[in-house]
């Protein structure tokens, strides 16, 4: 299945130079802007979280107000935020080779522009290209996205027709799921459903989403490729 | 300051103009395996001009060993290969190789000349800002006490800590040591080194990758500027630089003299900036200026290029006859000028 929102997405990197790694990604109408601060010492020493034995990571999620359809204020103790911040923490944990850095944080922050739904997914892949950006090494990209069923709820589940990359309004309608990997296919970091779907069609929404990533893979190392192009150009030996 | 008003680049282009990359991604990967490492030329100022990107497999052949920006990773026919962590470019060095990469944040190694901000004072000593993941220290025992170098620190030095350096000064130092953590040790047990006063601090990337400083001969320099007198230079290889009015340097200073010309410099840890003329701070300023535009064209920073981008800001100014700030279209023309002397 081809991925939709390969024909309007857009992704740059080192958009901030104040930061160590920044990124910018659209997919679809869902804008993000993403920097890394670190690794760099954690601020506070709060007793043992200074004594572990790799960096620690912390993200941090801000919706603007204006970024869904109707203005609304996102709190910083909002639920689903803090849900968010802890899923992309630890997709990325185990990805990259934080024991290289002991003692020391690595501050994620995004900032949501506009929601056009897959918003943890294309966080996620804002957030990857930032840490390329910052050097931090990582076994391979984090990449992730949405897949939703098309089939009324009604309907028998085994012929349904899994649907890759939703929009906002199809996520209010449908059952979706969001599917996050690294290493290719092999590793699934992230995989979080909160609506409901029949068994039999789950299977065939995981593997159409992870279809979608390896996809989203192939885009995103394009664009760090382009971009490390660019600068080898613009470097003067 | 007149502000530069530039055109609205065009917006980068959608994934759809470019081919197709999603299913022939396993393809794109074995082509990607055949880079000739072996016609690579060995050495630290050689990379390949190939990007590597995380997880990208770099060889399966057994006689590579891996450095840094690598890991190993078995397939499925459990044939162990190099894979890169970073994105970033090859280096080889005989046998082993490594990733360099695109930017990283600085690496402390010994013997670099640093230039860090004093965050945190304890007993015994500071914790010292560098830019690097962690922070460097600074023991006691490490800088140059004033009343001699030789003379033994007693509790009342760390009694008077503050009164050497307190949290957000600067200075200068060169890394001593290094920690398993990677965390470094600084010493400034030469009278090059010390508080930094008198001047302009700036920050740019360094060693770490892509533009900036690089490891040179000389770090610290004097320039002779047209109207203002003499400009010190420091090129912190962490990326910070610190551009200040030129200090007479004391005459026949030798191991000997050492301890004299430290009992005699009782300012050498005065937080009291003297009196500098609008001169020099304009000459400062310039400098400064020229050292962000190389940074933006992507010109490494070292004592040529930031003298050659210097005498090319004058030259500038003399065509356009008037002084401006050195943004865009003026430090386009001074990278190029700069670039254009090096042939």
């Amino acid at each position: 299945m081809p991925l939709d929102s390969s024909s309007y997405s857009i992704a740059q990197l080192s958009t901030q130079a104040a930061a160590d790694g920044s990124s910018y990604l659209e997919m679809g109408l869902t804008k993000i802007i993403c920097t890394v601060h670190g690794p760099r010492e954690s601020p506070t020493r709060s007793g043992s979280s200074s004594q572990s034995p790799g960096a620690h990571i912390e993200t941090s999620i801000s919706i603007a107000g204006f970024s869904g359809t109707d203005r609304k204020r996102h709190g910083r103790n909002d639920k689903r935020t803090q849900e968010m911040q802890h899923t992309i923490s630890s997709a990325f944990s185990s990805t990259l080779f934080t024991h290289l850095y002991p003692h020391s944080t690595i501050t994620i922050s995004l900032h949501v522009l506009s929601q056009d739904g897959s918003l943890l997914a294309a966080c996620l892949n804002a957030a990857t290209l930032a840490l390329v950006d910052a050097g931090v090494p990582m076994s391979d990209y984090v990449v992730a996205c949405t897949t939703g069923s098309t089939a009324s709820y009604a309907g028998d589940g085994e012929e349904a027709d899994p649907l890759l990359d939703l929009n906002g309004l199809e996520e209010q309608e449908l059952p979706f799921l969001t599917v996050g990997t690294s290493g290719g296919e092999d590793k699934v970091n992230v995989l979080i459903m909160e609506t409901r779907v029949q068994v039999g069609r789950l299977e065939a929404m995981i593997s159409v989403g992870l279809d979608g990533c390896r996809q989203i893979r192939g885009m995103l190392d394009r664009v760090v490729r382009e971009h490390g192009e660019r600068v080898l150009e613009a470097r003067v030996a | 300051m007149p502000i530069s008003v530039l055109p609205p680049a065009p917006a980068p282009a959608p994934f759809a103009n470019k081919p197709q990359y999603g299913h022939s991604l396993d393809d794109d990967f074995e082509d990607e395996d055949e880079m000739d490492i072996d016609s690579l030329p060995t050495g630290h100022q050689r990379t390949s001009q190939t990007i590597l990107t995380p997880g990208q497999l770099v060889t399966q052949d057994p006689q590579w060993m891996r450095g840094h920006g690598t890991f190993p990773l078995e397939d499925r026919n459990s044939v162990t290969g190099i894979h890169s962590t970073l994105a970033g470019t090859l280096q080889k060095t005989n046998k082993l190789l490594s990733i360099i990469p695109l930017r990283a944040r600085y690496t402390p190694e010994i013997g670099e000349l640093v230039i860090g901000r004093i965050v945190e004072v304890q007993s015994r000593r500071w914790k010292v800002d560098v830019a690097a993941p962690l922070l460097a220290n600074l023991l006691l025992s490490s800088i140059n006490l004033p009343g001699g170098i030789l003379r033994k620190r007693t509790s009342v030095d760390e009694l008077n800590i503050r009164s050497y350096f307190s949290e957000g000064e600067l200075l200068v130092a060169e890394v001593q040591q290094l920690f398993h953590d990677g965390s470094a040790s600084l010493h400034t047990r030469s009278l090059k080194y010390g508080k930094l006063r008198n001047g302009y601090f700036l920050s740019v990337s360094g060693m770490g990758g892509g533009s900036g400083v690089v490891r040179a001969k000389r770090q610290i320099f004097t320039i002779q500027t047209r109207r203002g007198g003499e400009v010190d230079c420091i090129l912190g290889v962490n990326g910070y630089i610190w551009l200040a009015k030129h200090v007479a340097e004391k005459e026949g200073v030798g191991m000997n003299k050492l301890e004299e010309a430290a009992a005699a410099d009782t300012g050498m840890y005065s937080s009291q900036n003297d009196e500098i003329g609008a001169e020099t701070r304009g000459e400062i300023g310039r400098v400064g200026g020229c050292i962000r535009a190389l940074v933006e064209g992507g010109v490494k920073v070292e004592e040529g290029t930031v003298k050659r981008a210097y005498e090319a800001s004058l030259e500038v100014d003399e065509v356009d006859g008037e002084e401006d700030y050195l943004g865009a279209e003026r430090g386009r023309t001074v990278v190029e000028m700069v670039l254009s002397g090096r042939g």
